[in-house]
């Protein structure tokens, strides 16, 4: 009996290590000879893939000890931070939620997850949370700064009891209809993080509320709004056009690190 | 009276013909990938931030072209894909380029002035032939001429490697990368706006440089630079 507690304790233990201690993670994910991070969903035909990869392989490389990115102090924060693209969705159901205070709102966490969870905002705040200042870099040519709160990424696949083997990519759903595929490279970094809060406030309608996705190191695109579920996939195969994101099933690159 | 024999003389190396038509393709598609770009965002900033709305030291709307207008006229989705294809073709054409010649002592006659060119007099001498659009014969047409010498270090050494890296600090990676690089250049916007500079720069260098092409005789310097074959002008001029 004592014995099979241990076990277990000793499973869950691994489980947090490899996903609360996200360099371990990296690690493992890195040393493998896999190139699944050196490569987007789908490769373009052509020199346009030839040159995908390119750019994504020698940034990878360059990030591959995931160096978080630059911070920037509290009095840099940019007032009047842009509101781009989508500013409040024409959903009903998100209408609802809003109205409602988004105490409605549930976070489903499901596909290749060990224990799929639905998470309130309430629990998603009960996680450990990150701030971090950081420069928003949208692919147009602008840029701003601004102060987020969140919970971290990995912590929350955590919660949904870690990622299943030949988990891949992590896909996110938002209301008004986008999606975003990221691979594990990203899910891990520290600095990729559920962000609920803005400048020490709640996250802002316009700004993707009531939880928006801080991804560091990609173009604003990436940074989806409005987030509506995540699921954990080993494929991007039956998502839009299977490119891997509606941006990249639009034509744009996938991999916004450029 | 005989008509002087032609004098032939091998001017441009395989490498150098390649490679010259190699940045022309690449130049041309970055120039007007960039444009497409820059037109759905057409302001440009000083430091770290900037956006619509935030003070601009360039905006295109001045100039008689409104945010609309230029929106319309520009495609950042082809260009943004074309920028980053042509970026690489670019580079490897340059490490291919210097790597070949790092190696070739006649690359450094060609390209370095020598301590003589470089004399006050002769810059000056040259400096003016330059604006009466003389163009240099015989023994002197054979060689490159001390500002053409410098205006290709400049663009060579200077230009190329000031757009690629005002490039890298535009990209979110290199935040985490290297943010010592953007805040060389002084944060993300001024290196926005250093990059569209050094481009007008590179503009610039390239109509003076087809200028020249024409003064000096188009036929022969576009012919030299496809076969390697060029026909050095005959001193007649200065006997007659």
């Amino acid at each position: 009996m004592k014995k099979q507690e241990e076990k277990r304790k000793e499973i869950t233990l691994t489980r947090r290590k490899l996903l609360t201690r996200t360099g371990a993670l990296s690690g493992i994910l890195l040393t493998g000879c896999d190139t699944q991070f050196y490569r987007p969903p789908t490769i373009r035909d052509g020199l346009m893939g030839v040159a995908d990869v390119l750019t994504m392989a020698s940034q990878r490389l360059l990030l591959s000890k995931q160096q978080l990115v630059q911070e920037h102090t509290v009095s840099e924060i940019t007032k009047d931070f842009p509101v781009w693209n989508q500013s409040n969705p024409e959903d009903e159901e998100y209408q609802r939620l809003r109205a409602g205070d988004y105490r409605e709102w549930r976070l489903p966490v499901t596909g290749m997850v060990n224990q799929p969870v639905s998470l309130s905002l309430d629990e998603l705040k009960r996680i450990p949370r990150r701030t971090q200042t950081t420069m928003h870099i949208c692919e147009q040519g602008w840029s701003a700064i601004a102060q987020w709160t969140g919970a971290p990424l990995s912590s929350v696949l955590e919660a949904a009891g870690g990622i299943k083997n030949g988990a891949r990519y992590l896909v996110i759903s938002a209301y008004g209809g986008w999606y975003e595929g990221y691979d594990m490279f990203d899910v891990v970094h520290p600095q990729t993080i559920l962000a609920y809060g803005m400048n020490g406030k709640d996250l802002p309608l316009g700004n993707g509320a009531p939880v928006r996705l801080r991804v560091e190191r990609h173009c604003g695109y990436k940074q989806i709004k409005f987030i509506k579920s995540i699921q954990v996939v080993s494929s991007m195969e039956g998502f839009g056009r299977g490119t891997g994101g509606l941006n990249s099933d639009f034509g744009f690159h996938w991999y916004a690190g450029a | 009276m005989n008509k002087p024999a032609k004098n032939w003389i091998y001017r441009h190396s395989y490498n150098a013909r390649i490679c010259h038509w190699i940045t022309v393709v690449s130049f041309v598609y970055l120039l007007y990938s960039g444009i497409m770009i820059f037109l759905q965002f057409p302001e440009l900033y000083w430091g770290k931030v900037g956006f619509q709305g935030y003070p601009a030291i360039f905006r295109l709307s001045d100039w008689g072209l409104s945010w609309e207008e230029a929106d319309a006229l520009g495609d950042r989705r082809w260009g943004r894909n074309y920028h980053y294809l042509f970026a690489w073709v670019f580079v490897f054409n340059g490490i291919v380029y210097l790597g070949w010649n790092a190696w070739q002592k006649s690359f450094y006659q060609k390209i370095f002035p020598t301590r003589k060119e470089l004399s006050v007099a002769h810059l000056k001498t040259e400096f003016i032939r330059h604006l009466r659009f003389k163009a240099a014969i015989g023994r002197e047409a054979e060689r490159y001429n001390v500002l053409q010498k410098l205006s290709y270090l400049v663009v060579l050494f200077v230009l190329f490697p000031f757009m690629i890296f005002t490039g890298f600090a535009q990209m979110p990676a290199f935040t985490a990368i290297s943010p010592e690089l953007i805040d060389l250049f002084g944060g993300r916007q001024t290196a926005r706006t250093l990059h569209v500079i050094c481009s007008v720069a590179l503009v610039l260098f390239i109509v003076i440089h087809l200028v020249e092409v024409m003064v000096a005789g188009a036929i022969n310097q576009i012919r030299s630079m496809v076969t390697g074959k060029y026909e050095v002008p005959a001193e007649i001029s200065e006997e007659s």
